[in-house]
């Protein structure tokens, strides 16, 4: 039974093409994911070693705690118990660790390379991590090393003198190395300029002496120097040994690559998945046309369960070698993906192809998989040939719509879309819309038949062609729905998060822009918003008023609760002229010393007069009575909860502001932004965020988010394309006698081939079209459930261009689909055509 | 219409497959002509060339060399398109296997070739067609909804509505019983002489020969006789003669 299953493989090769297309492109998506994703994982986590290799204990902030990513942030190694931590018998070698941001002065005064990170030169060769190729490393102030790259950009070579834009302002600087990073340029993705201890501090920190990190070696082993330096950690740090830190460290920085690859994985099963539609398609196809040869099996002994197998073997053989060609495509794919990329800039991490033995061995167990359950069911038709069918015509048959379908799926398009509707938690709403998905996919035979007469009137001008077009797809309405299911599926899914992202997106941004008053907000890293940058903004023309304030990361606890907050104090009439500062509840009068008032949003049950404890990065703490609730808008955001200068002092210390709202006069928006980011620019520690910027940021995030999930969509969309080029060919070879008919009769091959096309497009409408209605039909009920469920009031957005292109592209498909076919069903000579069985 | 030349011919047809030793000759020079308002049959064994002649003259294969022509059209000089617009105005089929489309109702298979063409059916003509094919109360239903015997009138029917010069018709009755095979065969003969319509067949089938007006015997690629006003038994004996 193998010989011959194997002997139906090869006698159908041609028929088999399309299917082992289909499983190869699923497959190559497949692997080439797997082998993109891991080359990025295995890069970063290399970088790891080349990095920290030779550390065998740090100490670092500790994140087991409850710490806020932003009070860590801040958390800073002081230079008295770095030393007295180098200072340990146990240590060899100490590295500190500090970086902040600078740029270069351009010859035209503005800012370049301001993505560039400073860090501090390492003096042990060990635990440096970068390796000086060409000049000296930079010991005196104003020496500064940078990296091949950035001395490429910047034309800097040894011994050049340049301009160097820190936080604390710009310094001359002269270039006394060029280092790299192992074997790319730089570990910074903007680019590394090393300075040295006699400036780090100064040009990065504003004079203080600390670290965020501290890398040691030690004259014995890990563990005990962990435990040596374990003790002399300051609050809110850990010390941990080399491999425990490298182990962290990996997770962190592999954490990206492997969200990619789940994600590429996702949607590159997804196009297997639709893949299978295809196979199932082919094997059905083959089963009814090899109906004769089964049955003449059957009439000479061969059991049911012989059939099966045989044909299940034949899946098998299509799926390994579909398979193998998959992942070998899928090498090709990287190498093209890579390539592609490069062309539009954008450089992965590492470098030439990570093959991983499980991206191989599962992509050749999906591919295999798919095809041998897509079999399963042509399979079980095959077993039950009749030896009676040897002898009847095989024709190309009309099959119609059974009842018990048409009940099921009716059934479960009114229960899903009703679930949907009115469900009252997420999980049955979730489950309605599968419900209603698979509903739609079994109701495709009867979308085929109402879909091909709706479309009739239409065809109609395109003659006998639209015609028998119209009347082919409603022939087997199975086929054609599980042809037209596979596109329905991609262009669901694109309509569906476009729809619903778009929705959200829309309803975020207008929230958002909603709640925002002051025009600029600028926020300094590292350093401090001091009044030469105040009086330069001042300055502006159009600027109204800078209203600087200081701010400070806060734990705050009311009545056990804690989160995340900032403190700031500054001039309150000035803030809250500048920005929308209101209070809900109490009064601003009452603001003084040991008194507070609160942000409103984390504590709803906070009223005034109840006492809000605040703990700094260091763990003081301080109680606070609070005298009103200020509002929520995007500036309260900014400053969290408002105390007075005096408590502010008292609690966290005489500090510089960092923080200042900009109120612009109206209407000089567009000049006044260029002059306030040239000068913000020159200050690489500031960012500048426009009052709308976060609602336009978000805005681009959901755009780049939808865009991204559509791009990837676009994989089973081209399986999809596949599917009808398959079920075309199948048909027309099917068909051939017909079509011979209809040119003996007088039909030119022009409108033979113009019929075929046609019925491409039909089957391609079919899919999109249902696909779009489901699509915006599920975002809407989505948008609704939302609604229901929670207090937002998110309005429905159909973006309409978008919506357009779905179906444009989906209907050109079908025609781009049809090309094979429209070519292959006039090649056989008239006589052949009508004289074949 | 030139009645001195007929209404189709071929000139000194030959028809080979294969090269050099290998080379089979379907048709080894056949000059013939096919009088029109007149029935023709052409009959011969299996591989005397007789489907071959008739596939040549009707524009649906190619000769080696020689040449074939409806009325004064050289189907040589015509390319592919062109076979295709003549076969469509000019001519009408009627092959063994029924060859309906099987979407498409009985009276829109019959008028099949009027719709290819874009034009409007004569009224009159067409019901006189289906009055005389008795086809009347079955031409909304679809081929897998009648009969072999109706099936093969709706094909007859559709050969005809166009009023073609020429019917080609082969083997017509090779898949029906022999009362159906008749009432089709009676239908061709008053065509002819009712309407003056053109008829060639191509048949295996004495009894089906002898409702033509002249028989043609082919053999091994060649015209071998020609017999007029045949009957059923006259056309046996030679068909005997040839199998001695």
């Amino acid at each position: 039974m193998f010989s011959l299953a194997w002997r139906g493989v090869r006698f159908n090769i041609g028929r088999y093409v399309a299917t082992l297309v289909a499983i190869m492109t699923g497959v190559a998506f497949f692997a080439a994911s797997g082998f993109v994703a891991d080359r990025v994982i295995s890069a970063l986590e290399g970088d790891v070693d080349r990095q920290y290799g030779n550390v065998e204990a740090a100490v670092v902030v500790d994140t087991s705690g409850d710490a806020s990513p932003e009070a860590a942030y801040r958390l800073r190694i002081d230079g008295d118990s770095a030393d007295a931590i180098a200072a340990l018998p146990e240590v060899e070698a100490v590295a500190g660790d500090l970086t902040g941001v600078v740029a270069f002065l351009d010859d035209d005064g503005s800012a370049v390379s301001s993505e560039a990170t400073g860090r501090l030169w390492i003096v042990d060769d060990a635990l440096n991590t970068v390796d000086i190729v060409e000049g000296a490393a930079p010991v005196a102030a104003g020496e500064i090393a940078v990296d091949r790259g950035l001395a490429d950009d910047e034309n800097l070579a040894v011994g050049d003198s340049t301009t160097v834009l820190t936080s604390a302002g710009p310094f001359e600087a002269t270039v006394t190395g060029i280092t790299r990073f192992g074997e790319a340029d730089s570990q910074d993705s903007g680019g590394t300029v090393s300075l040295p201890a006699a400036t780090a501090f100064d040009w990065l920190n504003s004079g203080q002496v600390e670290y965020t990190a501290l890398y040691l070696r030690g004259t014995v082993g890990q563990t005990e120097l962990r435990d040596a330096v374990a003790p002399l950690a300051p609050a809110g740090f850990t010390a941990q040994t080399g491999d425990e830190f490298r182990d962290d460290k990996r997770v962190e920085v592999g954490g990206i690559g492997r969200l990619l690859k789940r994600a590429l994985q996702f949607f590159s099963v997804l196009a297997l998945l639709v893949g299978g539609f295809v196979i199932y398609n082919t094997f059905n196809v083959i089963v009814a046309q090899r109906m004769r040869e089964l049955a003449v099996l059957a009439a000479i002994g061969a059991t049911p369960k012989q059939l099966k197998r045989s044909l299940r073997f034949e899946g098998l053989v299509i799926g390994i070698i579909g398979s193998a060609l998959g992942v070998l495509a899928g090498f090709a794919l990287t190498f093209g993906m890579i390539a592609v990329l490069e062309q539009v800039g954008v450089a992965l991490p590492g470098s030439g192809l990570e093959v991983a033995p499980a991206t191989v061995i599962w992509a050749m167990l999906f591919g295999t998989l798919i095809t041998l359950l897509s079999v399963m069911l042509p399979a079980r038709q095959a077993g039950r040939a009749e030896p009676i069918e040897a002898l009847r015509q095989a024709e190309a048959s009309t099959v119609s719509v059974g009842k018990v379908r048409t009940i099921v799926s009716v059934g479960l398009v009114a229960v899903g879309a009703v679930g949907m509707l009115i469900g009252g938690g997420a999980a049955v709403i979730g489950i309605s819309g599968i419900v209603l998905f698979v509903g739609v996919i079994v109701c495709g035979p009867f979308i085929a038949v109402a879909g091909s007469a709706l479309m009739r009137p239409l065809l109609r001008g395109f003659g006998l062609e639209g015609r028998l077009a119209a009347d082919n797809t409603a022939r087997n309405p199975h086929r054609t729905a599980t042809t037209s299911n596979a596109l329905l599926i991609g262009v669901f899914l694109v309509t569906f998060v476009s729809v619903a992202g778009t929705s959200v997106r829309d309803y975020a941004v207008a929230e958002i822009n909603a709640l925002s008053t002051a025009d600029f907000v600028i926020e300094s890293t590292g350093g401090t918003v001091d009044d030469t940058l105040i009086a330069d903004l001042q300055a502006v023309q159009g600027v109204e008023a800078v209203t600087p304030f200081r701010r400070e990361a806060v734990t705050l606890n009311i009545e056990g609760t804690e989160s995340s907050t900032n403190l700031s104090t500054g001039d309150i009439d000035a803030l809250r002229a500048a920005a929308g500062i209101d209070l809900e509840e109490g009064s601003f009068d009452d603001l003084g010393t040991g008194t507070v008032l609160l942000a409103a949003g984390q504590f709803d049950s906070a009223a005034v007069g109840s006492t809000a404890t605040f703990t700094n990065s260091v763990g003081e703490s301080v109680d606070l009575e609070v005298v009103g609730i200020i509002g929520f808008t995007l500036d309260s955001m900014v400053t969290g909860s408002i105390t007075d200068v005096a408590t502010f002092d008292g609690f966290v210390g005489e500090t510089a502001p960092t923080v200042a709202f900009i109120k612009t006069v109206s209407g000089a928006q567009s000049d006044t932004r260029d002059e306030i980011e040239r000068i913000t620019k020159l200050r690489p520690d500031i960012a500048l965020n426009e009052g709308n910027q976060l609602g336009r940021i978000i805005g681009a995030v959901f755009d780049f988010i939808i865009n991204a999930v559509n791009g990837l969509l676009l994989m089973s969309v081209v399986i999809a394309l596949i599917g009808i080029v398959n079920t075309l060919t199948l048909s027309i070879i099917e068909r051939r006698r017909e079509l011979g008919l209809l040119r003996v009769m007088g039909m030119v091959d022009r409108r033979v081939r113009r019929m075929v096309r046609i019925e491409a497009v039909v089957i391609a409408a079919l899919g999109t079209v249902s696909g779009i209605v489901l699509g915006t039909f599920a975002g809407f009920a989505m948008i609704s459930a939302i609604d229901r469920l929670s207090d937002a009031d998110i309005g429905i957005s159909i973006p309409p261009v978008l919506i357009g292109v779905v179906l444009v592209v989906g209907v050109g498909l079908g025609l781009l689909a049809a090309l094979i076919p429209a070519q292959r069903s006039t090649r056989l000579d008239v006589l052949e055509a009508i004289s074949s069985t | 219409m030139s009645t001195d030349l007929g209404a189709a011919r071929a000139v000194d047809a030959v028809k080979t497959y294969g090269k050099g030793d290998a080379a089979v000759h379907a048709l080894a020079g056949v000059t013939v002509s096919f009088p029109t308002s007149r029935f023709t049959a052409i009959m011969g064994p299996s591989g005397s060339g007789k489907s071959t002649l008739m596939q040549c003259v009707a524009g649906l294969d190619r000769l080696t060399t020689g040449q074939t022509f409806i009325g004064d059209v050289e189907l040589s000089k015509l390319d592919k398109t062109q076979l295709t617009l003549l076969r469509r105005d000019r001519l009408g089929f009627i092959f063994q296997q029924y060859n309906l489309i099987p979407t498409l109702t009985a009276k829109e298979n019959i008028l099949l070739p009027l719709t290819l063409a874009g034009r409007e059916p004569d009224q009159a003509w067409f019901d006189s067609i289906i009055q005389t094919v008795g086809l009347g109360s079955r031409l909304g239903n679809r081929p897998s909804q009648l009969s072999g015997g109706q099936q093969q009138r709706v094909a007859v029917a559709r050969a005809l509505v166009s009023k073609p010069q020429i019917v080609f018709a082969d083997e017509p009755t090779g898949a029906l019983d022999s009362r159906t095979g008749v009432e089709i065969l009676s239908f061709m003969r008053r065509m002819v002489d009712e309407a003056g319509q053109t008829i060639v067949m191509v048949t295996h089938d004495p009894h089906a020969a002898s409702y033509a007006d002249n028989v043609l015997f082919l053999a091994d690629g060649r015209i071998t006789d020609e017999m007029q006003n045949p009957t059923a038994e006259l056309v046996l004996d030679r068909m005997k003669k040839f199998e001695v």
